[in-house]
């Protein structure tokens, strides 16, 4: 990790006290064990060229930082990348530069402009050239970068332009974390500090205002509390969607509803509970078992739930960590059993046993099955694709009503199958329900 | 006057205000027997609550007087809520109370007769028979007298109830008079459901008639037949019964007869069941229907009986059905004081533990059941996913093909009578004895273990694992697995592996060498792990190439029709990863699968080794088959990153150095930094080849897991490799593994010069292992094997710099003992799934093994260890 600074103009040899560092001396420091140094190779009285760099100590920076259980965490560029990490080790060897606080005989040469080179490297980016430039250009920088290792890899980059020393580090600091496609970094209070100061005189008058400050943020908490008003919110999930899983839960919601029994309801695979949370609120409904094997989902539903209890009427939903692959004697003999959109997610071979345990074991009065008709995916423009990258099939109405018969067969159970959503004459509806109602033997 | 008290339970003290009640149990408690703190008196409850004790009404003109009753009376029932729930508390604690209040009106004493049901605890009355003229002599020195009308009206009530007192459900009614008051002798019984470990106790599953396996087992576990006809242990160990002696087997007359003597005797110990219940109430009398086996146990006894003269007769008969019927539903076993084990026939809950009440004494005898199937069969609860409290809980009852440790439980009935084993449990050294059936006696058509073989393939009960649970294993005894982990593993069954059907084995995890290489330049070097094994009293060792590739286990049957057999899905085999994904997409997976079962018809290995299927444990190269996108996102990319960083920092200094001659040392310190990119650049390089077909793919096979009818971990190591090399010679995907064997210096020797070799070429490295598969030293497990890896390849692990001074210094600091002690967790439950699955136990209980490997991958380590 490294920054090379070039500048050239006359009487340029002041910019050693710009940066507090001395042309006859090796500058070198201990910073948490990581060595910071700073080397110049030019000094004349109109070019001085000096570079910083850090030599980390690989083993303090793996074990100062969280996921020491993940192998990626021990081989990882940021032991190399110009990076956030780099510009907190060199910070104290710049500050005289980037407060512009050199001594007072030099302080009419803090605002002095020069012709000014940054080069830096590597940058590990996944930002498309014209989207560098967007960023550097509006500077008055002109940029051009190297990959010797190819599109992908990491790059060097070199900024030209008239620029004051502190305006072109201070840039740099808000725009290096900008660029840097690093996922993991821990992004704090003092984060928007630093932006605002570093910011001051260019970021509000910057073209990509509000990208810099999304990406140099990250999470959307600190986000918004910078004063910002033209960010576009995301995109809502597409309208047809959206509808699509309502009539799904509406038309379950029916069934239920019209169900002598009803008591008891078991949400297989509740995800992160929207369909339980409707549950809550269903009139004559007891006992709801959310079942789920993912601690995230499950953990989101939790939430979804006691959300909803605030209010009066809603009937709190019990979480279960459970699978279609084990048994599990709680889930036996319930009145209403759910697999909304789940059995799109094995292995159908996978299935005719999970669909024993259910027939044949728990037994409920009545289940309930969707998933996607896959007729009607030609309306969605899909191609071969399924609808979710996880879905491990996808069934026509056809072999979706052999598969309930062949599933129930042998076991007490009438199936009633059809769709859910808009009918197209030749596709049908987009999702396919089956309800197997037990009968009293 | 005798009183014997219960053990446990509640005693009432009955009688008016003054009439000896508190005197009473003062002077008990004075005596030693009874404690303080077991007596619960409404009287102190009122003072806890109100403080005082009384409050009189008597003589206050009559607005203030109802007032006064008012007050008395909340009073009254604020004390004995509170008195109530203390009552119940040490009811569930199983705690003796002593309850001091007048308890003149029944409903009051319904009300604890009624918590004695609840808990299953005896309600004991001992009433104090006093004198009216006494008592209303006493109550004038009382400091709050209740005045002669009240005390008077107390007796009314008093005399009216207690004729009734008899009949109200009391275990016992004790009445004192004033006279056995004064020289009343109080004692308490012990506890009759404990018992001492003392020596040892070896605990017996069903016998059921089944004499002679008995007296094999007996012998076998050390018992000897001393002159008096009695099978005694030279250590003074007892045996214990779990019952079901009788019935179905060949001689339940002559197995009852031993019991009944050693148990009187003091040399055995047995406890009730379903069976032994039957035939007591059968010897007594009662219109029982006698069936699956009792008929045959039934017509012994009548035949014996008949043989007997009439007084005899009737006095063995007597013997017997009294035997039967008092011995205990349930023994708990004491070891260092602490009631360390409870033995049951059938099942127990937590709450019932120590208690004694027909609800009980059926629960143990006939366990949880729900109801019955279509064959009027009790359709049993897995009561053991309920258990809690820490006791180790073993029981019979239900036959099971081996011993079935759930939830700190233990089924030791084998089905001797249908043809199984005769189990016994010795405690405190928590080891099994078993005989084999001389033969299947029953003959019946639903044999349970053929049965249990039947529901192989059911799903596993998730309640068994989600809570943690412990694996019993053969040669690690107990594996306990956290439930932290055991949920992040059960996610991934449910959606990232192959069926668990097919998933019977997970590979473990291997440590690194123990110790750092004492050599100033390397981490990992042979030595330390030949120095570890020969620590251990291992003489002979293993060297086994590493293959640079990714885990994989692969299952391959003889056709589809026996995957179907033993897995329930119709499949010539799967390959896995260690982590039990299919190792490649489908279709993949189906031709290389296709090729190995034509590759070994071929070569006739199906019929050769007599097996229906081959279990291998194997490697498979190259690298980037599974591993592409850890190599171009992290690797090359880090490769990348130091080399552009360092070589543009190399451009720098050395132009700089004209300028300032001092940079020669940073500069000479980056050229070195430089050239440990390039080497870690290069490293990976060797692990890739570009995959176009399955022709490019190797497998490196070099464990032989298992055949059908036995697994191959009594093999020794050098007969693997001897089967890799078969492998090799009959499959173009199979690969030759190379391997030396270390037995003196020399072959040390050759071993370390060939390790270095090989890792100076780029080679990850080899493992040691014992030559024996299983190895132990002073019968503890440990380490199966050890991984050497090359100073070059763990540039890729530690880091491109770790071999500079600095950095080694820091990493030889490693501490490898969390993951050796995972490893040999992981090593034996592989074996023990494994083991299982030959002997074809139920999916569940193979699974256990395998949830566990899995959980125990989820634990946080070192990854680069």
């Amino acid at each position: 990790m490294q920054l090379t600074i070039h500048a050239k103009g006359d009487k340029v040899n002041v910019l050693s006290h710009l940066l507090a560092k001395n042309p006859e001396n090796l500058y070198e420091r201990n910073h948490k064990g990581h060595i910071i140094r700073l080397f110049y190779d030019r000094f004349t009285d109109n070019e001085v060229e000096a570079t910083i760099y850090a030599v980390p100590d690989p083993i303090v920076l793996t074990r100062d930082r969280a996921n020491t259980y993940d192998i990626t965490h021990y081989i990882n560029d940021r032991e190399f990348a110009v990076s956030s990490i780099f510009l907190s080790f060199i910070r104290s060897a710049l500050s005289t530069g980037l407060n512009g606080l050199p001594k007072d005989e030099y302080r009419e040469w803090v605002d002095h402009e020069f012709d000014y080179t940054f080069s830096f490297g590597p940058v590990s980016t996944s930002l498309k050239e014209k989207e560098l430039e967007g960023l550097f250009g509006p500077l008055g920088f002109e940029l051009s970068f190297m990959y010797p290792y190819g599109k992908g890899s990491p790059h060097y980059l070199v900024l030209k332009g008239k620029t004051t020393l502190q305006r072109g580090l201070r840039q740099l600091y808000v725009l290096i974390p900008v660029i840097d496609n690093y996922k993991h970094y821990y992004i704090d209070e003092k984060e928007r500090e630093k932006l605002e100061r570093y910011g001051e005189g260019w970021l509000s008058t910057h073209p990509q205002k509000s990208f810099i400050i999304q990406k140099a943020l990250r999470f959307k908490e600190l986000f918004a509390k910078m004063e910002e008003s033209n960010i576009n919110p995301k995109p809502v999930p597409s309208k047809d969607k959206v509808s699509l899983n309502v009539q799904r839960y509406e038309r379950i919601i029916q069934i239920i509803n019209a169900a002598e029994d009803k008591e008891s309801i078991v949400d297989f695979g509740s995800g992160e509970g929207k369909l339980s949370t409707k549950l809550g609120f269903v009139n004559g409904v007891k006992e709801i078992l959310a079942v789920e094997p993912s601690e995230r989902e499950t953990l989101k539903a939790s939430k979804r739930f006691n959300e909803a209890a605030s209010h009066n009427q809603f009937n709190m939903p019990q979480t279960i960590w459970g699978s279609l692959f084990y048994y599990d004697e709680r889930l036996k003999h319930k009145d209403v059993m759910i697999l909304c959109e789940v059995i799109e997610h094995i292995d159908i071979d996978r299935l005719k046993k999970v669909m024993d345990t259910i027939l044949g074991q728990y037994q409920p009065k009545l289940l309930i099955i969707t998933t996607p008709n896959s007729e009607y995916n030609e309306r969605y423009d899909l191609g071969q694709h399924y609808r979710h990258e996880d879905h491990r099939f996808e069934l026509t109405r056809t072999e979706f009503t052999s598969w309930c018969h062949e599933r129930s067969h042998g076991y007490p159970y009438l199936c009633s199958i059809s769709g859910i959503g808009d009918e197209d004459e030749k596709f049908g509806s987009p999702t396919q329900i089956c309800v197997f109602e037990r009968e009293e033997l | 006057m005798n009183i014997t008290l219960p053990y446990t339970g509640i005693v009432l003290v009955i009688g008016p205000s003054g009439s000896g009640k508190t005197t009473l149990l003062t002077k008990l408690v004075e005596e030693g027997i009874i404690e303080s703190t077991e007596i619960t008196s409404s009287d102190a409850y009122r003072l806890a609550v109100g403080d005082t004790d009384f409050i009189s009404w008597n003589q206050h003109p009559p607005d203030e007087a109802d007032v006064l009753f008012h007050q008395y009376k909340n009073l009254a029932e604020e004390a004995f809520r509170m008195m109530d729930a203390n009552i119940e508390a040490r009811c569930r604690l199983n705690k003796t109370t002593f309850v001091d209040a007048t308890h003149l009106q029944g409903e009051e004493r319904n009300k604890y007769i009624n918590l004695g049901h609840k808990y299953h605890l005896p309600v004991t009355a001992i009433v104090m028979d006093a004198k009216e003229e006494t008592v209303l002599q006493r109550d004038l020195l009382r400091k709050q007298p209740r005045g002669k009308r009240r005390i008077k009206q107390q007796f009314q009530t008093f005399k009216k109830e207690r004729k009734s007192l008899k009949k109200e459900g009391f275990s016992r009614v004790y009445f004192i008079n004033e006279q056995e008051a004064e020289n009343l002798q109080m004692s308490r019984n012990n506890h009759p459901l404990l018992i001492e470990t003392g020596p040892g106790i070896d605990i017996i599953g069903d016998v059921h008639g089944c004499f002679a396996e008995l007296m094999l087992l007996l012998e076998k576990l050390g018992y000897e037949k001393n002159d008096e006809g009695f099978y005694v242990h030279p250590f003074g160990r007892k045996f214990l019964s779990l019952g079901d002696i009788m019935s179905r087997g060949p001689s339940s007359l002559k197995t009852i007869q031993f019991f009944i003597k050693h148990v009187q005797n003091g040399f055995a110990y047995m406890i009730d069941s379903n069976h032994g219940w039957k035939i007591a109430r059968w010897l007594d009398g009662r219109d029982v229907s006698l069936k699956h086996g009792d008929e045959k146990t039934a017509e012994e006894i009548n035949r014996w009986l008949a043989e007997l003269d009439e007084i005899h007769r009737e006095s063995e008969k007597t013997k017997m059905r009294e035997f039967l019927l008092n011995v205990p539903s349930h023994y708990i076993v004491i070891k260092n004081g602490i009631p360390v084990l409870v033995c049951t026939h059938a099942g127990i809950k937590d709450e019932f533990i120590g208690k004694q009440s027909k609800v009980i004494s059926d629960f143990c005898r006939f366990g949880d059941t729900d109801g019955f199937d279509e064959n009027n069969q009790p359709i049993r609860k897995d009561w053991f996913t309920h258990h809690r409290n820490g006791q180790l809980i073993v029981w019979g009852h239900d036959p099971k093909p081996q011993p079935l440790l759930v939830n700190n439980t233990i089924n030791i009935d084998q089905g001797v009578v249908f043809g199984g084993k005769l189990t016994a449990y010795r405690f405190p050294e928590k080891t099994f004895t078993s005989i084999h059936a001389l033969e299947d006696y029953a003959g019946e058509d639903q044999n349970p273990l053929i049965e249990w073989k039947a529901k192989r393939l059911d799903p596993p009960n998730i309640g068994n694992f989600i809570d943690g649970f412990k694996v019993l294993t053969e040669n690690h005894g107990e594996v306990r697995i956290h439930a932290d982990y055991v949920k992040p593993a059960i996610d991934l069954i449910s959606t990232s592996t192959i069926p668990i059907e097919q998933l019977v084995y997970l590979p473990p995890t291997m440590s690194p060498v123990p110790i750092a290489s004492k050599l100033e330049d390397y981490l990992e070097h042979p030595k330390e792990a030949i120095d570890y094994y020969r620590a251990n009293g291992i003489p002979s060792l293993i060297a086994e190439k590493k293959h640079m590739g990714s885990r994989a286990v692969i299952f391959l049957f003889r056709n589809k029709e026996e995957g179907r057999k033993y897995t329930g899905i119709e499949s010539l085999g799967t390959i896995y990863t260690r982590t039990g994904r299919r190792f490649f997409d489908k279709g993949t997976e189906e031709n290389i699968v296709k090729q190995l079962n034509h590759d070994l018809h071929a070569s006739n290995y199906f019929n050769q080794y007599g097996t229906d299927f081959v279990l291998l444990d194997a490697e498979i190269m190259p690298w980037n088959l599974k591993a592409k996108d850890l190599i171009k996102n992290q690797y090359e990319y880090v490769a990348h990153h130091a080399l552009l960083d360092r070589e543009m920092l190399q451009k720098k200094l050395s132009s700089a150095l004209e300028y300032n001659s001092e940079l020669q040392l940073w500069s000479k310190e980056n050229e070195i930094k430089l050239s440990n990119a390039r080497t870690f650049e290069q490293v990976f390089q060797k692990y890739c080849w570009e995959v176009k077909d399955t022709n490019s793919i190797q497998i490196a096979p070099f464990h032989i897991l298992a055949h059908s009818h036995e697994t191959l971990f009594h093999k020794s190591h050098q007969w693997h490799m001897e089967m890799n090399q078969q492998l090799a010679s009959l499959s173009d995907l199979f690969v030759k593994t190379e391997y030396k064997l270390i037995d003196n210096e020399s072959t040390e020797e050759e071993v370390i010069r060939w390790w270095e070799e090989m890792t100076r070429d780029g080679h990850e490295g080899i493992v040691i292992k014992p030559s024996d598969y299983i190895a132990k030293n002073k019968n503890k497990l440990i380490q199966p094997a050890i991984k050497v890896r090359g100073r070059k390849y763990l540039h890729i692990i530690y880091g491109m710099d770790y071999l500079l001074p600095e950095n080694l210094q820091r990493l030889k600091e490693r501490n490898t003992g969390k993951k050796q002690k995972l490893a040999l967790n992981e090593f034996s439950l592989g074996i023990e799934g494994l083991n299982r699955f030959i002997a074809g136990e139920s999916i569940e209980r193979v699974h256990e093994c395998v949830l566990g490997v899995l959980a125990m991958e989820s634990d946080r380590i070192d990854p680069r260890l």
